[in-house]
């Protein structure tokens, strides 16, 4: 069949052949680990509190994949948001919501409410033992 | 209070600044001045549907869920960002054949097409930054009741949204001092700066999903540098995406949108430019 195709068309498949190739190896490359993660995950509480304070202010996990439970007990809108985590996510009052975070570095990754930007935390995250 | 206004202002400025762009894009020329129905049904279409966001954010209503969340803004802001790019790209290939394309009548077709492009922009730019707004201010609103504050908070939060409008206003005094020509290049650059910022915000949100790849996380560590909790480095994380902890994946996406949109623009431009030389021949005889 290809032998029936002109030169430029014969070499435009071969190439697209080649990109679908390269494309479904990366797809395999990363969803192998993600199943394996997917498994049971810590899960932690970080609350905004009625008087502007995180609780609490320094939240220690292991590293790995994990769960945060967001709680705004304060009567104002408030915004989980840290560039460093990857996340933002806007409470209405008495919203309660959660994020997925999946972090292997060890270190100090700060997050703080871009509706009160003075309010902030850390989220320390410890190496796997 | 000033932080109430000030809140309000950076949650509507990037929404004005592509309405604003926009607009004075359109009005610089009568054909273009048929778009702006579409801008301002774009803007009526974003406030109804930041207004269905909110009631999520606020617990009200539930129709999407907390991961349908995550999706639906990776994806708004994916749509935005090839919305702006197709915008840019249009507007460098047929700024100037606008004119003679319109009145041919041929491809009034493909003109339509476009304002449809145009409305979802807009919707998209004002629905994204819209729906943060009404929960803040709800919030603020309703806390202040309890301690008789309510009306200074509402006024802060009107206040800041004035202050938007005022950048609004600037921007098309700006469209009047500088040349045109330079405003548009100007304007092009801010667009495209906002549409990459746009693209790597989605793929913040597609990694936390799990369904993109980090490869290398991070690639760097530039915080001690510059860090995004604020001042320049959370203007610069907003306004042209840049990240202090980027993963290689992020990176990658991001050098290949700047490639994409150099050949897209270089081939607008060469398409533009005989067209031009065309209109310039028809004008001599």
């Amino acid at each position: 069949m290809n032998s029936s195709m002109p030169a430029p068309v014969r070499r435009a498949a071969t190439e697209m052949r080649a990109w679908i190739a390269l494309a479904a190896l990366m797809w395999a490359g990363w969803l192998a680990p993600m199943s394996a993660a997917a498994a049971d995950m810590p899960v932690y509480t970080l609350t905004f509190k009625a008087d502007g304070t995180f609780e609490p202010a320094r939240l220690e996990v292991p590293a790995g994949r994990f769960k945060i439970i967001l709680v705004n007990e304060s009567s104002e809108a408030v915004e989980f948001e840290s560039l460093p985590l990857r996340k933002e996510k806007v409470l209405g009052p008495g919203v309660t919501s959660f994020v997925v975070l999946s972090l292997s570095r060890p270190g100090e990754y700060p997050f703080f409410d871009d509706f009160h930007p003075q309010v902030k935390g850390t989220l320390v995250v410890l190496p796997k033992n | 209070m000033e932080q109430v206004g000030f809140i309000v202002w950076r949650e509507s400025v990037e929404a004005l600044l592509v309405v604003g762009i926009l607009y004075s894009w359109l009005r610089a020329s009568p054909e273009g001045r048929r778009g702006l129905p579409w801008l301002w049904g774009g803007v009526g279409a974003g406030l109804v549907l930041a207004g269905a966001l909110a009631l999520v954010l606020l617990g009200i209503s539930s129709w999407l869920s907390d991961e349908g969340q995550e999706w639906f803004q990776a994806l708004m802001a994916l749509a935005a960002c090839a919305l702006v790019v197709q915008m840019v790209v249009w507007m460098r290939a047929h700024g100037r054949g606008l004119k003679r394309e319109l009145e041919s009548g041929a491809s009034q077709q493909v003109g339509r097409d476009h304002w449809w492009g145009l409305l979802a922009l807009v919707m998209i730019a004002v629905a994204r930054e819209g729906s943060e707004t009404v929960v803040f201010l709800y919030g603020t609103v309703l806390s202040s009741r309890e301690s008789g504050g309510a009306g200074a908070m509402a006024l802060a939060g009107l206040g800041g949204f004035a202050a938007a409008l005022l950048t609004f206003w600037l921007l098309q005094l700006g469209g009047r001092i500088i040349t045109w020509r330079r405003f548009f290049r100007l304007t092009e650059i801010l667009l495209l700066l906002l549409a990459g910022a746009l693209l790597v915000s989605a793929t913040d949100r597609l990694i936390s999903l799990g369904v993109m790849p980090t490869w290398v996380d991070p690639v760097w560590d530039t915080s001690w540098l510059l860090g995004t909790e604020g001042g320049l480095g959370k203007v610069l994380a907003d306004f042209a995406g840049y990240r202090a902890y980027p993963a290689l994946s992020q990176l990658l996406v991001w050098l290949a949108y700047w490639c994409a949109v150099a050949w897209l623009l270089r081939r607008a431009s060469r398409a533009a430019a005989p067209e031009a030389g065309r209109a310039k021949a028809g004008a001599a005889a």
